[in-house]
């Protein structure tokens, strides 16, 4: 009987723990980013009071209300901006997908000669700083003319994904037995339907998750974004941020406003797709 | 099409010094234009639509960033030889690094107009008998802000009497200005005053110092000649405060958003700072010394030479630019006298003289905007620009990681003095310059 | 008729190969080529003068260079074991709850939407000596009367600058252990339960080795990744004060940026990519080998 109690409380105890250590955590994680969010609400004179002022008392929209207003006024295309990025990442991100994903299969399913060294040249592309980068990238681009295009932001970005896509959706196949996938081809499927049908599905964790870090590299980015789009007509919102900024000047919560409007649909996003990672935890049951 | 077009402009050219700009003068004209952007600098932007419609030309922004980018912007535009597009915005501390990219104005821009802006500014603009640009209303020259019940605080005064064995008043030298900020700081709750500590920024405060204490930063073959008893005065200056506690420990990190915030938190006494925040000083929804904000001229250093390291930006026209008299008609309507009372309606300082005296008329109703000016106006009559070298910046760079060694005491005003002129004069030697 | 056929995994690789060698290859052969001049981004004229490895041998022989180099490495290696660490323990904790876990999974998350100059601002102001946040808490909480420098004073800067990294990071860690820790077959840990083992037994017998893949993907990705750290530091603390944050990147930034030195700053830019290629190399071994014990490899 004591014995069971103890064991209880311990148990208790144990989980009370693990609660304390995980709400403990996630403070740490969310608070600097919530601090944006509020600054954005707040007039710079709080925030960057002293003696500070813990409790906000004035709580208003004016940041957002200036960065929707005309230009001169405190106004930044924001819409536009927005639309860009959207664009830019979205398109990137499934082409950097389905790249990758023929990619890795390569990786994980054929046996060749110089797979080791292929690889790894492959992945040092990503290796290249961005700003020993940006410079020729800019040289090359301007030759062609592709500066300041959708284009040429969503071929960067691809560029910069898909050793990283690769990578991913290679170790999630790996972890496919390929006996799965040779018993649906005897089973009479061809290997294209094999791949749909076995793989794919089993992978689905790794391709989601290779998604969602596909997107944000690419909607937040800024180095070779800020070099490589010029004007309205590709400037994505990473670098509209810096409109906040002047020479002597920094308007940190209109710059914060901006900010929540880049973060919104990313946390959506990531909401949304990250619930395909389950479909790892199905895998688990498949194998046994 | 090309041809036709630039044919036409060569003939309105010659009636262009007749009347200013006739009706549909660059019909069909299309210039690409690279601005500056930012709040303080868009408003202005807004006149461009009255300049298509009086001359029938479009103005395409190609591209709208902010200083620094658009320094490196510029500079890869060299590099690849992308540099057809016509109007450029250009900063008087910058112009010097882009020898081949612009284009010399004073053929374009009638000599009456160029003595419509204040003499210094043209010098400035001005770079090796090229006139490379003209200035815009965003002249910038810094003053001194302070809080003013500090001074008129009877035992503050009394208390400095007591000690310094003078009165306590608004500093005039940069002398008082280290006694009164020992005297005020009270830290965490409050800092005497407080500096730029990177970049370019300390340098440039540097360079002003120098210059107040009767040096010279570089020699006529630029040199270094900052390595001197006057440059080791100005450096301890820095130095000394930093030592004393009487700027924020942090200061070697701060930027100019840094130092703004500060004062505006009211945790500044005294603080050198640039026009563009006059207005946010003052303003209740951003600062907390709203309505106790004084201005005074730049001090002066031992020498009597007030500081006044100062700068403009200015628009240019690019030496490939097909649209040359469009592009040059374009700058000096952004640059005339209604352009720049537009800006400076707004807090910037103006160039011209015309419109210096039109927004010291305006502020008559309004003290703390009259101070402001008359203390900028003060200052700007002995500003001077950063020296007219393409390494310029380089040399920044080269001189600030050891300012802030001496600062930080890592190293002796002397020691750190000597290690950056030595690299400042390697890397000049390494560029040809003598 | 000839008809030449493709191997299908050389057919597979193609669009990834293609798109590299114009994006990343192209321009790194260009800025190769210009390491070996005194290219001047002003003057592009210098871009055909040849001047053999003097770039490099400038570079070697620069006391500030190896500075910067090996503040990198120590950054790099405190960064990504600090991450590490508390990506596993993150992933743990959130792969323990039963309730809630999408919502804990999007709040893990949450820093992955920071675009790293934004991180840079926000750090800045964060650790502001003067109106900061957390000298203004410190300060409210009555932990210290004093003004602590976090972006100035040697060992506080680079502890700052490691903090937003590690801020932004961690989640990445957590993110791909966690998808590991679901990818786990159940039946080993089912029979180490009834065999009584000891959690801990477990986590090291059974659960580490199986994720210890997915922990080399995350370090080698994050090693490529680091570099995107320079938006950080440059605004934070730009190298400074004095040269105590100096790293490569915002040494090659500058030299090649600022100063439009961009044939010195690509030569120094080589040697930072072979850092780079060291480091991923490494963690790509390791990733071989612990497949290999899984007998996942091939």
């Amino acid at each position: 009987m004591d014995a069971n109690r103890s064991h209880r409380l311990r148990a208790h105890g144990l989980k009370l723990a693990h609660l304390m250590t995980l709400f403990v955590a996630m403070s740490i994680i969310c608070l600097p980013g919530l601090w944006i969010v509020l600054n954005s609400f707040r007039p710079t004179v709080e925030i960057m009071a002293k003696p500070p002022i813990w409790i906000p008392n004035d709580l208003n929209f004016d940041n957002y209300r200036a960065m929707f207003a005309g230009a001169g006024e405190g106004g930044v295309p924001v819409v536009t901006y927005f639309m860009n990025s959207l664009i830019i990442s979205v398109t990137s991100t499934a082409i950097a997908i389905l790249v990758g994903m023929a990619g890795g299969y390569a990786f994980a399913r054929y046996r060749f000669r110089g797979k080791s060294a292929i690889f790894v040249g492959l992945m040092v592309t990503r290796a290249v700083p961005g700003v020993a980068l940006s410079l020729p990238l800019f040289i090359v681009y301007a030759r062609i003319g592709i500066i300041d295009t959708h284009f040429g932001m969503i071929l960067t970005y691809v560029a910069m994904n898909v050793p990283f896509t690769i990578w991913l959706i290679d170790g999630f196949f790996r972890q496919v037995p390929k006996e799965l996938a040779e018993a649906a081809e005897i089973d009479g499927c061809t290997r294209w339907q094999a791949f749909w049908r076995v793989e794919f599905p089993v992978a689905r964790a790794g391709i989601a998750s290779a998604g969602i870090f596909a997107f944000l590299t690419s909607w937040n980015e800024y180095a070779l974004a800020s070099q490589l789009t010029r004007s309205v007509t590709s400037k994505t919102m990473p670098v509209g941020l810096l409109d906040f900024t002047s020479e002597f000047t920094l308007n940190w919560g209109g710059m914060c406003a901006l900010a929540v409007l880049m973060i919104i649909p990313a946390l959506v996003l990531t909401f949304l797709v990250q619930k395909h990672l389950i479909a790892g935890l199905t895998f688990g049951g498949v194998k046994g | 099409m090309k041809n036709f077009a630039s044919g036409a402009s060569a003939l309105v050219l010659a009636a262009m010094c007749a009347s200013y700009a006739q009706a549909g003068e660059f019909d069909g004209v299309t210039l690409d234009a690279k601005l500056i952007g930012g709040q303080q600098y868009e408003a202005l932007y807004g006149r461009i639509s009255e300049w298509e419609a009086e001359t029938g030309a479009k103005v395409n922004i190609i591209s709208k960033k902010n200083h620094f980018e658009m320094d490196k912007e510029f500079k890869s535009d060299i590099a690849a030889g992308t540099t057809s597009w016509c109007v450029g915005s250009n900063h008087s501390s910058f112009a010097s690094q882009y020898p081949s990219l612009y284009m010399d104005l004073s053929g374009l821009v009638p000599a009456e107009t160029v003595a419509e802006f204040v003499p210094a500014n043209i010098k400035a603009a001005t770079l090796d008998g090229k006139l490379v640009m003209l200035p815009r209303g965003q002249f910038d020259v810094s003053a001194l802000y302070y809080q003013k019940d500090l001074y008129e605080d009877a035992d503050n005064q009394a208390k400095f009497k007591a000690e310094y064995g003078y009165d306590l008043a608004v500093p005039e030298t940069w002398e008082q200005v280290s006694d009164q900020a020992v005297f005020f700081s009270d830290p965490p709750n409050r800092y005497g005053t407080q500096y730029a500590g990177k970049d370019e920024a300390i340098v440039g405060r540097f360079y002003e110092m120098v210059v107040a204490e009767g040096g010279k930063l570089f020699n006529d073959d630029f040199s270094p000649a900052f390595n001197s008893e006057a440059g080791v005065r100005a450096l301890n200056w820095f130095v000394d405060l930093y030592d004393a506690g009487a700027v924020p420990p942090g200061t070697t990190s701060y930027l100019w958003d840094d130092l703004g915030n500060g004062f505006a938190s009211g945790t500044i006494a005294m603080n050198l700072d640039w026009p563009g925040w006059a207005g946010f000083f003052n303003d209740p929804a951003s600062s907390k010394v709203a309505g106790n904000v004084g201005i005074a001229p730049a001090p002066k250093g031992s020498a009597g030479v007030r500081t006044g390291w100062s700068g403009f930006h200015g628009f240019s026209v690019t030496s490939d630019c097909e649209n040359k008299e469009a592009a040059a008609s374009l700058v000096m309507f952004l640059t005339n006298e209604d352009s720049q009372k537009m800006e400076s309606d707004a807090g910037p300082l103006p160039t011209r003289t015309a419109v210096w005296d039109y927004v010291t008329e305006q502020a008559k109703s309004d003290p703390y905007r009259s101070e402001v000016l008359a203390a900028f106006k003060e200052t700007a009559k002995t500003a001077f620009a950063v020296p007219a070298t393409p390494y310029w910046i380089e040399a920044t760079n080269l001189i600030f990681p050891e300012l802030q060694a001496a600062i930080l005491g890592d190293k002796t005003s002397e020691e750190a003095l000597e290690a950056a002129a030595e690299a400042v004069d390697d890397m000049m030697r390494e560029n040809g310059e003598y | 008729m000839f008809r030449y056929k493709l191997p299908p995994w050389l057919l597979l690789l193609l669009p990834a190969i293609i798109v590299l060698a114009a994006v990343v290859m192209l321009p790194l052969l260009l800025s190769l080529y210009s390491s070996f001049t005194p290219y001047r981004l002003t003057r592009p004229d210098s871009l055909f003068k040849w001047i053999g490895t003097y770039n490099y041998e400038k570079a070697l022989t620069d006391s500030k260079f190896w500075a910067a180099f090996g503040r990198t490495i120590v950054l790099l290696t405190i960064a990504l074991n600090l991450e590490m660490l508390l990506g596993l323990g993150l992933a743990l904790l959130v792969s323990k709850v039963t309730r809630g876990q999408r919502a804990l999974r999007t709040m893990m998350m949450f820093p992955m939407m920071f675009s790293p100059v934004l991180v840079g601002f926000q750090f800045k102001f964060i650790f502001n000596d003067n109106v900061g946040l957390v000298n203004n808490a410190l300060q409210s909480l009555g932990i210290t009367d004093q003004v602590i420098p976090w972006l100035v004073d040697g060992k506080l800067a680079m502890f700052s600058i490691i903090f937003a990294e590690v801020w932004t990071s961690t989640s990445v860690f957590a993110i791909l252990i966690l998808a590991g820790l679901y990818a786990i077959p159940k039946d080993p840990l089912e029979a180490a339960k009834v065999d009584g083992c000891t959690s801990w037994q477990t986590f090291r017998h059974i659960t580490l080795p199986f994720i210890m893949p997915f922990i080399y993907i995350a370090m080698a990705i994050r090693s490529l990744d680091v570099a995107r750290a320079y938006d950080i530091v440059q605004i934070m603390t730009n190298g400074g004060p004095a040269r105590r944050t100096e790293l490569l990147w915002t040494l090659i930034g500058r030299t090649g940026y600022v100063d439009a030195k961009m044939g010195y700053a690509n030569a120094m830019g080589y040697t930072s990519i072979f850092l780079a290629i060291f480091f991923t190399v490494y963690f790509f071994r390791k990733l071989t080998s612990a497949r290999n014990e899984l007998g996942m490899g091939g």
